[in-house]
């Protein structure tokens, strides 16, 4: 593996590859996340690597209780990181600020990786640096994979030096980028420490708050003043106009100026908490104008605005006027915005773009959708049949959000990690419409357990609540949970049942095989009929993962054919059931189509045989 | 010197792997690379874009309009991949195998058929290169797998891909999932695939 190459080689890694790099390179101890992309390639990184490195690593049930397992193995001496995507950070969050006043005492990295554009997530484009600011924890942001390693590694050292967690905070081009990097010497963990009593340190109530309030001021002041200038890079340009960019907008900077031939005045910030006055200061005295080059929030501008009052009032600065402040950069993003203050002609994007709308006009779209044998289709389809399509689809946070796609259009809105539960109960108690709610496994575990023992609680009409249960947290790259039997380091460990938990807060629970229709529509059935509280597990594994295991034991999952004397084309099996297996073969709108299942992505699970009336689908004869 | 290779397909088909293959084997040839690999949510069945770049880069992805080569493991995403591409530099190596999105018969939407897919995409492409190797690669070696192997080969074999055949060798042998032999026996034979169509002129 490139990860572990050997010291001073260069090879080529993802950012996120990068990250773990640097953190054995700094010899951490202990690494707990829960998966979510765009940073889920750190955990799954240590998840192959830990036992030969000797690192400790866990999938923790959530990001809250990751980021307490890093923090009390830093509290026990031992450096620590934990990973998460940003919407993990809202739910770290209530121990995040806590730990922060506190401080650590090994050195420990809370990576966060943004989603600008929402590659992986929906929801919202949040940005992290607004959480460095609330809980005044120094933020390092790498621009690219050789940073990455770099800015981990260092990112250990402040921390120590400090004794604060650092966030280093990437988004999904500096995670998910790859990119040449230089690595250096993996340094062998110390996985165990001590915690040492000190309720005077540990006392955090008033009056001793304000004085921690005092100390993470203090730290952060002296952070700005001894690494300020380490982690910012000034170019060699000249001119009285300049740039100021942080994060991988520096990457497009550097190429729009190489493209265009210029060579202006750079600053380029790697710490954006706390602020590196000086050097900004130094930057924008005697400047015409700046530009700043920053995706999402003005962070960077508006703390330039502040900045210029003392030093430059009359710099001109520019920043969100001439660039988006939602969405991800691009080159053909930034090279225009550049090209506009330095009066630079540069290429007709929006002619290629108009050029480009007609060229793909009228093609059929590629939207995600459900793998070939996926347990979740085969649930929403009976879910379907049997509640019809006007009820109420509360949705969730997992594979299953593609469920909101044609045809089936089952999640009628999605929130975030187990809230599929909470608004469903807040709707059941205001309307008498019938309400689903589907969760799935890791979903269940992660947050969904709140939500159930509250819908016992405030007894009343609750809504259906279907557990998705295919063994796996699946979407972000089959990371195992409290209910699959295994850890992250692969150690078989007794399952959590959620059947039992459900059952403990007096849910009348029933638990259905996934890939048989029959059994889904009847125990759905049953489970609608009865009162109170109603949670029906679809248990089916993830087909992918299942077929991957499969044919490393070299076993081949059957193929379905469909029997074309026996098909009346109705379409149910494309249309309705939408397995990307089935085609309709069809090159003009009117043609009489023909159905075949494709044998290269067919994975065997039967499901269309079951939902095709005409009994035309079966087992294809091995030729 | 800098190449900006896109590559696209469908979730599934090994386009992470192919471009993997490309950025070591650059790596490999002492180049600096950069590029972006998508992860999440579009890796089930939709499309996916990866972006491999080497020499004078800083920025991951491919500026629109200049990218120097399109991958297109599939005919209708290469008409998706117009965005990074212009008439003035860019040339496109497809696969013929179709892989129909379900999205075609629910919004009975019909797949365009070859012909149509290259005409929308010639205002685009300098260079057009149509190769059939999934299906050969399945009459070979009875998997279709090994297609996306076979096409870098002939991608390289069509001077369309400037790395070196000894470097893909290389990397496949340290790098391959599983099958190394079948790999680079596809690798070879997509080398040779790819020389005689560029003699042929086709």
């Amino acid at each position: 593996m490139s990860v572990l190459a050997k010291p001073n080689s260069k090879v080529v890694l993802l950012g996120n590859e990068a990250i773990a790099r640097g953190a054995l390179e700094a010899g951490v101890g202990v690494v707990a996340a829960y998966p979510g992309t765009p940073s889920s390639e750190v955990p799954i990184t240590f998840s192959h690597i830990a036992k030969k490195t000797g690192t400790y690593f866990e999938y923790s049930s959530n990001e809250k209780v990751a980021f307490e397992t890093a923090a009390g193995a830093a509290w026990s001496g031992v450096r620590s990181l934990t990973a998460m995507k940003h919407f993990g950070l809202n739910v770290a969050a209530d121990s995040v600020g806590p730990v922060a006043y506190l401080g650590v005492k090994a050195g420990m990295v809370v990576v966060v990786a943004d989603d600008p554009n929402g590659w992986s997530s929906a929801q919202s484009e949040q940005d992290t640096r607004y959480y460095a600011r609330m809980f005044k924890m120094p933020e390092l942001e790498p621009s690219n994979p050789q940073e990455a390693l770099d800015f981990t590694k260092q990112a250990f050292k402040l921390s120590e030096e400090f004794h604060i967690p650092v966030f280093l905070r990437t988004t999904t081009k500096v995670s998910h980028s790859i990119g040449t990097v230089k690595v250096g010497r993996i340094k062998k963990p110390i996985r165990k420490g001590k915690f040492v009593k000190d309720l005077a340190h540990y006392y955090n109530i008033r009056p001793h708050l304000q004085e921690m309030h005092r100390e993470i001021d203090a730290k952060l002041a002296g952070i700005a003043r001894k690494y300020g200038g380490k982690f910012t890079k000034e170019g060699k340009g000249t001119g009285k106009v300049g740039i100021i960019t942080s994060g991988v907008s520096y990457e497009y900077v550097r190429e729009s100026l190489k493209t265009l031939g210029l060579k202006p005045p750079v600053l380029k910030l790697g710490m954006t908490h706390p602020m590196p006055r000086k050097e900004i200061e130094e930057f924008i005295k005697g400047k015409r104008a700046v530009l700043v080059v920053e995706e999402l929030e003005p962070i960077i501008e508006n703390y330039v605005t502040q900045a210029a009052k003392g030093t430059n009032p009359k710099l001109a600065i520019h920043g969100k006027d001439l660039l988006p402040s939602y969405g991800e950069y691009t080159m053909a993003l930034v090279l225009p915005a550049i090209g506009k203050l330095f009066k630079k002609k540069t290429p007709d994007f929006k002619a290629h773009s108009r050029k480009e709308a007609k060229a793909i006009a009228g093609l059929p779209p590629r939207k995600p959708v459900f793998c070939p044998g996926c347990p979740h289709r085969s649930t929403f389809y009976a879910v379907k049949q049997v509640f019809g399509k006007d009820t109420i689809w509360a949705g969730d946070i997992g594979c299953y959000v593609l469920g909101i796609f044609e045809p089936f259009e089952m999640q009628d809105f999605i929130v975030s990690m187990g809230a599929s539960l909470g608004i469903s109960h807040g709707i059941s108690r205001t309307s008498n419409q019938e309400v689903v709610a589907f969760v799935g496994d890791s979903t269940f575990f992660h947050a969904g357990m709140p939500g159930l023992a509250n819908l016992k609680f405030n007894n009343g009409k609750s809504p259906f609540i279907v557990v998705l249960d295919n063994r796996i947290t699946a979407m972000t790259g089959h990371q195992p949970h409290p209910g699959s039997g295994f850890t992250g380091m692969g150690t078989p460990v007794e399952e959590v049942s959620i059947e039992k938990i459900a059952k403990a807060m007096g849910a009348n629970v029933l638990v259905a095989n996934s890939f048989s229709q029959k059994d889904l529509v009847e125990k759905v059935k049953e489970l609608k009929g009865k009162d109170g509280l109603r949670v029906l597990i679809s248990r089916g594994e993830c087909r992918l993962l299942a077929r991957r295991q499969a044919r490393e034991k070299g076993i081949e999952f059957p193929t379905f054919e469909i029997d074309q004397d026996k098909c009346k084309k109705c379409g149910i099996c494309t249309n309705e059931f939408a397995c990307p297996a089935i085609v309709e073969i069809r090159h003009k709108r009117g043609e009489e189509p023909k159905y075949w299942i494709n044998p290269d992505n067919c994975w065997g699970c039967s499901v269309c045989s079951q939902v095709c009336p005409y009994g035309a689908i079966h087992v294809a004869v091995k030729k | 010197m800098k190449f900006s290779a896109f590559f696209i397909g469908v979730g599934g088909e090994g386009v992470l792997t192919s471009a993997a293959l490309v950025a070591k084997a650059a790596q490999k040839e002492g180049h600096f690379v950069r590029g972006v690999q998508l992860h999440g949510l579009a890796q089930r069945g939709g499309s996916i874009p990866t972006e491999v770049r080497w020499g004078d880069v800083s920025s991951p992805g491919i500026m629109q309009g200049d990218a120097d080569l399109v991958m297109a493991f599939e005919p209708l995403e290469a008409a998706r991949a117009v965005h990074y591409a212009s008439k003035e530099k860019t040339s496109f190596v497809i696969d013929d195998h179709e892989y129909m999105p379900v999205y075609a018969n629910l919004l009975d939407v019909p797949y365009p058929p070859m012909p149509e897919i290259v005409r929308r995409v010639k205002p685009f492409a300098k260079r057009i290169m149509v190769f059939n190797t999934t299906k050969l690669a399945k009459k070979e070696f009875g998997t279709p797998v090994l297609g996306d192997t076979m096409m870098l080969g002939a991608a390289v074999g069509a001077k369309l891909l400037p790395l070196r055949p000894k470097s893909f060798r290389e990397v496949i042998r340290e790098d391959a999932p599983r099958m190394v032999s079948k790999n680079v026996k596809a690798f070879d034979e997509g080398v040779k695939l790819g020389k005689r169509k560029l003699t042929s002129g086709l």
